[in-house]
């Protein structure tokens, strides 16, 4: 298990390494002006020299990767002072330390990666695993159209509706907002509830379907059947046999939807005027913020990745074939 | 007084996409206690799906079932679930095809042979452990102490069927039904498999169903034999009377199509002609008529017509004259 | 203000669109979203009061504080802002959008500033100073005299010398963000002032005497090196005011702000929420404009025009002591709010001075008949529609904004009667100069609106003779590429805004041909001599009041002679608030919500 840890943070660094330079050179190769962000109005190709000349860009782009690079690991020194380690570098949109504004949004990013995955694991699964133990009766299309309904559903447009009635029409809550849990919980619980439920809705029907779909699976197999056979009873059966052969895809999905929910919910974000670091990545790429853009990138690829070792050390744990291979 | 195992009249239908499959249709026979019945016939013959429904592990909600299965004289059919869940794994138990799928792979060996001993009887989880044991020792697995918390997957394929025999077994039932026990086997774990089952037969005097394809396994194994062919039976007799002196065409193929050990290496298998009618829509008359090399010989339509009834006791679902088919006895 | 600001909007729209993979949400972000349902309606709801704002030079007294108070008002609560976009600057040497100009009239005082009465007129009057300042030498040399009492957010007096720093400072190389008309008018034109003071005051040095210089603590004197009648209103811009040379941390100062004004940095949560709180050193009594109603303004930024619209709309809890500097409202609610009689008294609907055009390439299009075709065949009306309709824009006629002082609503290609284009009159001036079926290179960024105008540009310009090839341009290099002098097109969508309401920002730097120049503003490329010696004529009227109808008829001469373009409409704010809120009025030369006087009801 060790080795296999190893071997895989490894190839997780490797990965990681990859896109970030990746994502550097793509920023040149692509059509973009970051000092035209910050040069005014009767902009010339002089005071864009000048500002080139401020942001570090107007050395050669593989220099500047290693000063990105190394700076994460030893920190750099700007002209507005020194940058201990991890050092990002300073935004080129509002020079601020990038590493203080990721440590900044991190947490409105967990929370609602957090409490909406444990909100759309809970009751997806759950209706799932109805819907499967009910399987042909008015449950199970009950929850099969629901699902489709929201399926066909779009955050935005839940958001929008949901803040429409929940908010502004019965006035059940305020509007939607970040408070961090260590101040309050329970304004950080009200505050993130419309988001949780909201980013849920899409999440719920995709995986009560495929929980569904898992479960039905399960149910035919030959194992099942054997546990069945030795006269089992029905949530023996149920819980025992066939959730166990379900749970290992479930877990693979939602290890990827959790760790891409770790990069940031953008729609989310910007539906309910929350800052994490989905609306960072965006504002990092409108603003051709490279320093921001670049560990916006890194985190979430981080992220991503390191969900993909617990997945499969998870993996691991619930299937002995791939524990004791 | 009736057999330990009573099946009369026996029907199984299912509803498919296509239509409505008459899996089973009319089938009746006994099995006493100490004995092995050997059923025998091709993939969907209906034989296993008789045994799925003998246990109820038939899908009810597609599936329907008419005649009676009687079990030491308690109507199975009309029976209530937890009254089946109570007999099975424990008066009656079934061992499947392949061990592999069989098994489920997420819990020890130990565990799944202990878990229906816990339940029927009781037993804690100690006593189940030790159980379980002496079960993998029962059926010959070596340093079943230590195996015992090994999982399916890191037994080989023998040792797999022995522990799901094992497992079929711990709670001593009366009834064994062993779906193509041996098929997934190679030929000299299959030998001993069989010979397991026997040795255990003979300690415990359960009576046995050994559902193959293979009449070579019957051979060696059963007592009585029952010969399938689409959902109903065409040939029955004492495992001698049916290998020896077989009366359905049926029957005589599938001798033709068995490979037997003492015959010359050079000789061809002649297998069947063609391949099972469909059961969404059976032919008329005899259904292996389209097969058979003898409708000629009964004459006229009545091959294609009139359905052959099979007797009571020893004999054959065939319009041939009793002995047509001599020049086949071996 | 400048076209950069605009274009920063649209890019940013764009970009944010494509990430986000058509979620609506993100499109409805920008005023020039979604096209409003407006129908051909080519006039608005008519809710411009400030149309012909009347702009003069304020007098001492008006120069005096106390500002006039606000009928009703009141002490106390505060006042929720939301914003679309996170503030780019709070240093206020580095301040040009229209979001961070209204908020630094909080926390920043500057030599001039821009008094606002009820109806809507504008005087430019002293705000440190204790007047808009004296010319000598033929308006070369301007003399400003600092009030009594001012102070800083310490209590610590503001001097004359504290005016200077804040000057010297633009000179350091990383103040690049601002306007920078007094270190050009003192020490020299486009980054060569910079020369004068490389690393401005920070190791000790300061500008010569002779070029700016403190006699004492309350007296400043600039020593341009041409006339500026103007100077009044460039010392009305964010960064002519005092900074305290032990506060100012560089690049650090844009999130800590040394205050000046009645209010002062409370909390910043950069990218996310600003807090200001009462500065208690602030004295009502030496400031005209600004009062101290409320306790604070919570600002918070990352609300979408829908999300504000809808909190202005529902009008609950705290929502209702809650207003927006510059959002608008969102384009799809337009109809919404218009219809809910409650909001009437609630919201503002206000031409701003910027301009939309499309410009004309003349080093291509030689031929000014076929200019005059373009102008008469434009659908003012449909690129507008395609921009928000009536609550976005108003038709323009002419280059230069009602929002601008000497307006006159001369419309020289009669596009008020047809706001779909005269395309029989241009294809009979086309036959006249035999150039019927002339192609036409018409470059457009490939942002959202900008591709729905290229559509109805097309089709109207195809309709009056044209052959329109059309030239998609990426919007992060579009700026660039049609401030290259040598650009291969022939027409491309310009916009401006005067930084103040005198046309002496308009008409020279579009229309002066001595500024033609890679990445200058004079996009058509016109170079008259006769508009250029006008040009100077105008510039050297001392009198700004003067001056402003001479440069309208200068303005509509190059509209109609000249033709290097088109005014396509001009930008309207529409602003809605909560019901909560009282004092709130509009600012016609920022284009925004003045919060100055707001109170909590």
């Amino acid at each position: 298990m060790l080795r296999f840890l190893a071997r895989r943070t490894l190839g997780a660094l490797v990965i990681i390494l990859l896109i970030s330079a990746i994502t550097f050179f793509l920023f040149f190769a692509l059509p973009s002006e970051p000092a035209l962000m910050s040069c005014g109005k009767n902009c010339t190709a002089d005071s864009l020299a000048v500002i080139n000349k401020n942001l570090g860009l107007d050395r050669p782009v593989p220099v500047q990767y290693w000063h990105y690079m190394a700076g994460i690991f030893t920190g750099r020194d700007f002209s507005a002072g020194h940058c201990p380690a991890p050092c990002f570098g300073y935004s080129f949109a509002n020079q601020q330390p990038v590493w203080d504004t990721i440590v900044d949004r991190f947490p409105t990013t967990l929370s609602i990666a957090l409490g909406g995955a444990t909100v759309f694991l809970v009751v997806g699964v759950g209706v799932g695993m109805l819907a499967a133990a009910f399987r042909g009766t008015w449950i199970d299309k009950l929850f099969s159209s629901l699902a489709l309904l929201g399926n066909a559903l779009q955050i935005y447009f839940v958001g929008v509706v949901a803040l429409a009635v929940l908010v502004s029409g019965l006035h059940w809550m305020d509007n939607p907002a970040y408070y961090p849990i260590t101040e309050d919980p329970v304004k950080w619980f009200t505050g993130m509830l419309i988001p949780w439920l909201v980013l849920s809705v899409i999440f719920i029907a995709s995986y009560s379907r495929m929980t569904r779909s898992l479960m039905i699976e399960q149910l035919s197999e030959d194992h099942v059947r054997t546990a069945r056979a030795k006269g089992l009873g029905r949530s023996a059966v149920f819980f025992r046999y066939a959730w166990r052969g379900a749970l290992a895809p479930i877990v693979t999905i939602f290890g990827i939807d959790l760790g891409s929910l770790f990069s940031g919910a953008i729609i989310t974000e910007f539906t309910f005027s929350l800052h994490g670091l989905g609306r960072l990545a965006v504002s990092s790429v409108t603003g051709t913020d490279l320093p921001m853009l670049m560990a916006v990138m890194l985190v979430g690829c981080t992220a991503i990745v390191l969900a993909n070792i617990v997945v499969d050390a998870a993996y691991a744990l619930i299937d002995p074939r791939v524990r004791l291979a | 007084m009736t057999a330990f195992l009573s099946v009369r009249d026996l029907s199984v239908r299912f509803a498919t996409e296509d239509g409505v499959v008459r899996a089973v249709d009319g089938l009746s026979f006994d099995v006493e206690r100490g004995r092995t019945l050997g059923i025998v016939g091709e993939s969907g013959s209906g034989k296993s799906v008789t045994n799925l429904s003998v246990l109820g592990l038939h899908d009810r909600r597609t599936t329907e079932i008419e005649g009676r299965i009687l079990l030491d004289g308690q109507d199975l059919t009309t029976a209530p679930e937890s009254v089946l869940e109570k007999l099975r794994g424990n008066r009656m138990a079934m061992i499947f095809q392949d061990s592999l799928t069989a098994l489920s792979p997420y819990y020890t060996v130990g565990r799944q042979i202990a878990e229906p001993f816990r339940k029927h009887t009781g037993a804690s989880r100690r006593e189940a452990r030790l159980r379980a044991v002496e079960m993998l020792e029962k059926v010959g697995i070596p340093n079943a102490a230590l195996r015992v918390d090994d999982y399916p997957h890191q037994f080989s394929g023998g040792m797999r069927q022995r522990a799901m025999i094992a497992m079929a077994l711990v709670c001593d039932p009366e009834l064994l039904i062993a779906d193509e026990p041996t098929t997934a086997l190679d030929v000299t774990v299959q030998a001993q498999i069989l010979d397991l089952l026997k040795d255990l037969q003979q300690q415990t005097g359960s009576a046995i169903v050994l559902i193959t394809h293979d009449l070579g396994v019957v051979a060696g194994t059963a007592d009585d034999v029952l010969v399938m062919y689409a959902g109903r039976a065409v040939e029955r007799g004492t495992a001698r009377e049916v290998l020896r002196s077989p009366r359905h065409p049926y029957t005589w193929g599938l001798l033709g199509s068995m490979a037997r050990l003492t015959s010359p290496v050079d000789e061809p298998l002649t297998p069947i002609p063609g391949s099972p009618p469909s059961l969404l829509d059976p032919p008329p008359g005899c259904p292996f008529h389209p097969r058979c090399a003898y409708v000629a010989r009964v004459g006229g339509d009545r091959c294609r017509t009139e359905r052959p009834e099979l007797p009571e006791g020893r004999g054959a679902a065939c319009h041939l004259p009793d002995g047509a088919g001599k020049g086949r006895t071996r | 203000m400048s076209p950069t600001s605009r274009f920063r909007k649209d890019r940013a729209r764009l970009t944010t669109v494509a990430l986000a993979a058509g979620a609506v949400v993100l499109s409805a972000c920008s005023s020039g979203g979604g096209g409003g349902g407006d129908g051909g309606k080519s006039q608005g709801p008519g809710e411009d009061k400030t149309t012909s704002a009347n702009y003069s030079i304020g007098t001492k007294a008006d120069s005096t504080g106390p500002a006039p108070e606000v009928p009703g008002a009141k002490k106390g609560g505060t006042v929720g802002v939301l914003q679309r976009d996170a503030f780019n600057h709070l240093d206020p040497g580095q301040i040009y959008y229209i979001d961070v100009l209204t908020n630094q009239l909080l926390y920043n005082r500057t030599l001039t500033s821009y008094k606002i009465d009820d109806k809507g007129r504008v005087k430019v009057v002293g705000d440190l100073a204790t007047d808009a300042g004296t010319a000598s030498d033929g308006g070369k040399t301007w003399t400003f005299t600092l009030k009594d009492g001012l102070k800083f957010e310490d209590g610590s007096p503001i001097t004359a010398k504290d005016v200077r720093w804040g000057i010297e400072r633009l000179y350091a190389s990383y103040q690049s963000d601002g306007p920078l008309y007094i270190p050009q008018w003192l020490s020299g034109d486009g980054n060569d002032f910079r020369k004068a003071l490389p690393d401005g005051p920070y190791d000790g040095k300061h500008l010569p005497p002779s070029v700016l210089d403190t006699p004492d603590d309350k007296t400043i004197v600039f020593h341009f090196r041409q006339p500026h009648a103007d100077a009044p209103f460039a010392t009305a811009m964010p960064n002519v005011a005092p900074v305290k040379a032990e506060k100012d941390t560089k690049q650090k100062y844009d999130n800590a702000p040394f205050s000046s004004g009645p209010y002062k940095v409370g909390d910043y949560k950069v990218g996310k929420s600003l807090t200001l709180v009462r500065n208690e050193h602030w004295d009502a009594k030496t400031d005209p404009i600004r009062h101290q109603y409320a306790d604070k303004f919570d600002i918070s930024f990352g609300h979408q025009y829908a999300d504000s619209t809808r909190r202005f709309l529902a009008d609950q809890g705290s929502d209702k002591n809650t207003l927006s500097f510059s959002n608008a409202v969102a384009p799809e609610m337009t109809e919404k709010v218009l219809n809910q009689p409650d909001t009437k008294a609630r919201r503002l609907l206000e031409v701003q001075p910027y301009v939309d055009y499309i410009s004309f390439n003349t080093d291509r299009l030689k031929d000014v008949r076929v200019r005059k075709a373009l102008a008469l065949a434009m659908p003012n009306g449909q690129i507008l529609q395609q921009n928000g309709g009536a609550t976005a824009g108003v038709i323009a006629t002419n280059f230069l904004s009602p929002a601008m002082d000497g307006y006159r609503p001369s419309d020289p290609f009669g596009k008020k009667a047809k706001p779909a284009g005269d395309p029989e009159k241009a294809k009979e001036l086309l036959k006249e100069a035999g150039k019927l079926g002339q192609e036409i290179v018409y470059a457009y960024a490939n942002t959202d609106v900008q591709q729905k105008v290229s559509v109805v540009v097309t089709q109207a310009l195809e309709r009056a003779g044209f052959k329109v090839q059309k030239k998609e341009v990426d919007s992060n290099t579009w700026r660039t590429a049609i401030a290259d002098v040598k650009n291969k097109f022939d027409i491309y969508r310009t916009s401006w805004g005067a930084d103040w309401p005198v046309s002496s920002t308009v008409v020279p730097p579009l229309y002066d041909g001595r500024q033609i120049a890679d990445g200058a503003q004079n996009y058509g490329h016109l170079d008259n001599p006769e508009v250029n010696a006008d040009i100077d004529r105008i510039t050297a009227i001392p009198d700004v009041k003067r001056a402003a109808p001479e440069w309208q008829k200068l303005a509509d001469r190059i509209l109609t002679d000249d033709v290097p373009g088109v005014p396509v409409f001009y930008n309207r704010q529409f602003s809605l608030w909560g019901s909560g809120l009282g004092g709130i009025k509009y600012h016609p030369v920022y284009g925004s919500v003045d919060p100055t006087g707001v109170y909590v009801k």
